[in-house]
């Protein structure tokens, strides 16, 4: 596999535009989300000896698009919501909300709105299908934050999708 | 509990990848796996010629100690004729403690006398060789290496001589 430029380009067509939305979830910049769709096919491909048959070649290519995409954020500064930030948490897991309408592009566009570090980890759970224990690793944060970082940024995001909804009508 | 929003994400999670990636990206990673091709073999050929250039100074600085290592030997160096007999005494010193071997297990602790006479004869030869490439008269050093064995060879024939006549009383005493 790894000499062969047209299994390459089989991979990158089957796998290319997945690994994008995954990256620009994280990343929020188109520019910044091609830079490490990139530089992860380029690893990949190079690395693809490394890769070892436990996973899919998707699922190890999606933690190297995360890994590198999170980097690129971290490089931005972005700091993951310290402890003491959580303790106004509510309680109250709120989306019960009927009238809001679901509709996956306002969702989508919706979920850029939401700040950085709420916006990885909703991405991360909801969209990537990682559980928080997941997500504590690959963020190197508490299990506990990953979760409530969670519950606020859903939380946020209704909010949005009401001002939307309300502007809308 | 409410879960409207992940259940809604489950069933519509392809609505959520739409965006694409621009369309030169992939000749952008091509160019760069060609690249790297290019740059491997270079590489590879750098780590070669290093590689091989340890192993030469190896092999020079190895055959140049083995050059100052071999200049201790040889008493053939000093005098040819000297070198003859020696070897003709280092034959005959061979076989006759052969012979004093055989009869070791029936007299242990003569063959252990025997032996260690013949072990201070032996340390006086490696001396004498090992100060043969510094003297300053080497052909009086081969001398003394070349009579050093010809009194271990002598040496040996009287041992022999002794420890037969022992083995033969021993054996009358026994019948």
């Amino acid at each position: 596999m790894q000499g062969s430029r047209a299994a390459q380009f089989e991979l990158y067509k089957l796998y290319a535009k997945a690994m994008y939305n995954v990256a620009l979830r994280i990343l929020n910049y188109e520019e910044e989300a091609e830079d490490v769709l990139q530089e992860a096919f380029l690893d990949a491909f190079t690395r693809i000896v490394d890769f070892r048959q436990e996973t899919t070649f998707g699922l190890w290519l999606k933690q190297i698009v995360i890994n590198k995409s999170i980097n690129y954020l971290r490089k931005r500064k972005m700091e993951f919501v310290s402890t003491d930030e959580l303790s106004e948490v509510p309680d109250e897991d709120s989306f019960d909300d009927s009238e809001v309408r679901l509709q996956a592009d306002e969702i989508r566009t919706a979920i850029t709105e939401l700040p950085d570090g709420y916006r990885v980890v909703l991405s991360l759970y909801l969209l990537e299908g990682y559980d928080h224990e997941e997500i504590a690793h690959i963020l190197k944060i508490s299990e506990n934050t990953s979760r409530t970082q969670y519950m606020r940024a859903k939380k946020k995001l209704k909010s949005i999708l009401e001002q939307k909804g309300m502007r809308d009508e | 509990m409410n879960n409207r929003l992940e259940t809604f994400v489950k069933e519509n999670r392809k609505a959520f990848d739409v965006m694409e990636p621009s369309a030169g990206l992939w000749a952008k990673i091509e160019q760069e796996l060609d690249n790297k091709k290019k740059k491997k073999p270079a590489k590879l050929y750098l780590w070669m010629s290093a590689a091989a250039a340890i192993v030469v100074v190896f092999g020079l600085a190895w055959l140049y100690v083995g050059k100052l290592q071999n200049k201790d030997l040889e008493i053939a160096d000093v005098s040819a004729s000297y070198a003859k007999k020696e070897v003709h005494f280092a034959g005959l010193i061979t076989e006759k403690r052969d012979s004093l071997a055989i009869f070791a297990s029936a007299n242990p602790e003569l063959y252990k006398k025997f032996t260690a006479d013949l072990k201070k004869l032996d340390e006086d030869y490696e001396r004498l060789k090992a100060e043969l490439p510094t003297s300053p008269n080497q052909t009086f050093v081969v001398k003394a290496m070349v009579k050093n064995r010809e009194i271990q060879l002598q040496l040996l024939k009287q041992q022999l001589l002794i420890i037969n006549q022992v083995d033969d009383y021993k054996r009358v005493n026994q019948i």
